[in-house]
């Protein structure tokens, strides 16, 4: 287990990092794809099974391919990408300025312990233990969310329209 | 290895990745690539931290966010498109529509 978590760790980093470096937009999604993948796993691996699959679901099934979707229809010429050539350069040394925040972050973890976290059983983090969770004490923000989707949705056609009318 | 401590890092990665995205790159679309990302960093150490204390309330927040993230995605794909349309590029120091006229 402690071999999956750090294969999938390191999948889930380097698609990160391809997100960052790519100059086209369709590989830096494709990469974001590899990294949500990975995520999936270690949800697995903390026992949110449920999560697990919406992750797989939701966003590598209906984000991403949105993303890819977009990126394919604007049908984006080389010319329209922006003159990215100095940003190597930036790209590591704003990594390592940000060594030290990472370096304080986990500064902040200790406190925690270094217990293993072994997979639950008995239906933790299934659907059933979650949905008695969310309609019992996080309804209102569960109804808020619906709201928000609307607005969402209804902003999304507003932007478009305008476009052509 | 597989300890909240590893999970935290690998989140903290992410998120710092996906911060360095934000602030460097000029193509919106790895703008808003790097925006997920960070948001899924925060996603996996809410799913970390509700395994670490074994209550569902972290997956819950996970799950909310990521119909947040969904809301998002709508919103900034549909914005991008009517930039993209109006101004032909995807350089977003282009887009300054609501910069006042005359204006340096």
């Amino acid at each position: 287990m402690e071999l999956v978590f750090g294969v999938l760790s390191i999948i889930a980093i380097a698609g990160a990092v391809g997100v960052v470096f790519f100059r086209q937009p369709v590989y830096s999604g494709i990469s974001f794809m590899v990294t949500i993948i990975a995520l999936a796993g270690l949800f697995a691996l903390l026992s949110a099974s449920f999560l697990f699959m919406v992750q797989i679901i939701l966003y590598a099934g209906a984000v991403i391919t949105l993303i890819l979707f977009v990126i394919m229809v604007l049908n984006v010429q080389n010319r329209q990408l922006p003159d990215e050539r100095g940003q190597g350069k930036a790209l590591v040394f704003g990594a390592l300025c940000l060594v030290p925040v990472v370096a304080l972050g986990m500064r902040g973890f200790e406190s925690l312990g270094n217990e293993k976290l072994v997979i639950l059983g008995e239906g933790f983090g299934g659907i059933h233990a979650l949905g008695l969770a969310l309609f019992k004490e996080w309804v209102l923000p569960f109804e808020l969310i619906s709201l928000l989707l609307l607005v969402a949705l209804v902003g999304a056609v507003v932007l478009l329209k305008k476009e052509s009318a | 290895m597989m300890s909240i401590q590893g999970v935290a890092f690998v989140a903290l990665m992410l998120f710092c990745i996906g911060f360095l995205g934000v602030v460097v790159r000029k193509n919106i679309f790895a703008v808003y690539l790097s925006i997920e990302l960070m948001l899924n960093g925060v996603i996996l150490l809410l799913v970390g931290l509700s395994r670490y204390h074994e209550g569902a309330d972290g997956q819950v927040m996970a799950l909310l966010m990521i119909a947040i993230a969904a809301a998002e995605a709508a919103v900034f794909l549909a914005l991008i498109v009517t930039l993209v349309k109006q101004r032909n590029t995807l350089n977003s120091d282009k887009f300054t529509v609501l910069r006042p006229r005359g204006a340096k």
